[in-house]
């Protein structure tokens, strides 16, 4: 097919019917005379017809919905499944599965299960005197994942949500928002842009009322630390 | 090609890099309360979940219902979801079909049948499948890059022609032609992974 550029490039046109009368003629002689064309046409004239399902199916929701589809969510974080209370005789076999599981990963010379690369303090500002957390960062192959940890927040009022932020010299980079729940506290993963493991040396996070857009201000921080590498 | 969706390339998740992402990076942070992430997704999703409630609960009102309880459900349950078992788009058009059966259930609604078909009455599988797979093509959309997705916007859901699309973004007819046919190449593409890694 690779011999036949101008008129391959035709075919998406031509599958929807938007070509001219001309082009529409010069195509269908090519296809006449070449399989491989032809089966790349019918291919995408599968691609065409859910395409235009899709069209038909869609419908542009009235103005004012998504804000009050979005901001009507239950406050707070998603509803997680509440941990189970352990009693207490799998408490002690569980603290020993995992003694003999270090034992295993001690002797075996491997550095850790969870081992997160970039890790950070976060000490509170003025605006939020008493609170606290910690940030991990780790990579895989797949995706850099940050775990948030903070507590005492000041609570979040209407349209109100904190912000997560990586900094540098010369730039910030928003890792994404959370909520706390009535006491202050956030348990939460996050995926962040690879960079923030070397590139970015300063975490910060602020609160943020919506719709204003949100900044890394000094006037919002609530939370600070440096990144360390670990 | 009717124009019936006005959003092109959402100007709010483009602005914080959420456009290109995945739908299940988007889940998980839907999972650890990001509202904006959300928000992402109800731009990918919204249009065809108020179209599907227009079309099989024949009311604008539930249709508007049916988008607020299926994104109420994806908030609460995001952190359930597992992308092993299916993808995102699968799990969306459950939670539709699920939730259009409850609304029907709980207000007695008098729908209006499509072919015959009351698919949200009886709650049953989408008879010709079409619905489904409209989820999987508007996923798949969203993976496009930029210009490919913005020359299929334009034709499908903005009605435009191949010179109207030139018109309007400045590029050369001649490019225009070989992108849309690049885009419908690439969703051919993606989909059939896609469904490849469903049917696993």
């Amino acid at each position: 097919m690779s011999e036949h550029p101008g008129t391959r490039n035709l075919l998406g046109p031509y599958v929807m019917g938007a070509l001219g009368a001309q082009e529409e003629r010069i195509v269908e002689e090519h296809l006449d005379g070449c399989a491989g064309c032809r089966e790349e046409a019918q291919d995408l004239r599968l691609v065409h017809e859910r395409l235009t399902d899709l069209a038909y199916a869609t419908e542009t929701p009235p103005p004012g919905l998504k804000d009050r589809v979005v901001a009507g969510m239950p406050h707070g974080m998603p509803y997680r499944e509440p941990r189970r209370r352990v009693p207490p005789w799998a408490a002690v076999a569980a603290a020993l599965c995992v003694l003999a599981l270090l034992g295993v990963v001690f002797a075996s010379g491997v550095s850790g299960l969870f081992a997160p690369e970039t890790a950070t303090t976060l000490r509170p500002t003025e605006l939020a005197p008493g609170a606290g957390g910690e940030l991990r960062i780790e990579s895989s192959s797949a995706n850099t994942q940050a775990e948030l940890e903070a507590w005492d927040l000041p609570p979040l009022g209407e349209g109100e949500y904190y912000e997560l932020w990586f900094g540098k010299d010369n730039g910030r980079v928003s890792a994404g928002t959370f909520t706390v729940n009535d006491e202050g506290r956030v348990t939460c993963y996050m995926t962040v842009p690879a960079e923030t493991i070397g590139d970015y040396q300063r975490v910060g996070i602020t609160r943020e009322r919506f719709p204003a857009e949100p900044r890394m201000d000094d006037a919002r921080v609530v939370l600070s630390g440096e990144l360390r590498r670990l | 090609m009717a124009g019936r969706r006005e959003t092109v390339l959402p100007a709010g998740s483009e602005r914080l890099g959420m456009d290109g992402m995945e739908d299940q990076v988007l889940v998980r942070r839907v999972a650890s309360g990001d509202e904006r992430a959300l928000s992402a997704l109800y731009d990918r999703y919204a249009g065809l979940i108020f179209g599907s409630g227009v079309r099989y609960l024949g009311d604008r009102g539930l249709a508007e219902d049916l988008v607020q309880d299926v994104f109420t459900s994806v908030w609460r349950n995001a952190a359930g979801f597992d992308p092993a078992r299916a993808s995102f788009s699968t799990w969306v058009y459950r939670i539709t079909r699920n939730q259009a059966t409850d609304l029907i259930r709980r207000r007695k609604a008098r729908i209006r049948t499509v072919g015959g078909d009351l698919l949200f009455e009886t709650g049953g599988d989408d008879p010709s499948g079409e619905l489904s797979r409209s989820f999987d093509v508007a996923s798949a959309l969203s993976r496009l890059s930029l210009v490919h997705r913005e020359v299929i916007i334009l034709a499908y859901f903005e009605g435009l022609s191949q010179s109207e699309i030139s018109r309007r973004t400045g590029t050369p007819l001649g490019t225009v032609k070989s992108r849309t046919t690049a885009a419908l190449r690439a969703l051919r593409e993606d989909l059939d992974e896609d469904r490849g890694s469903d049917d696993e």
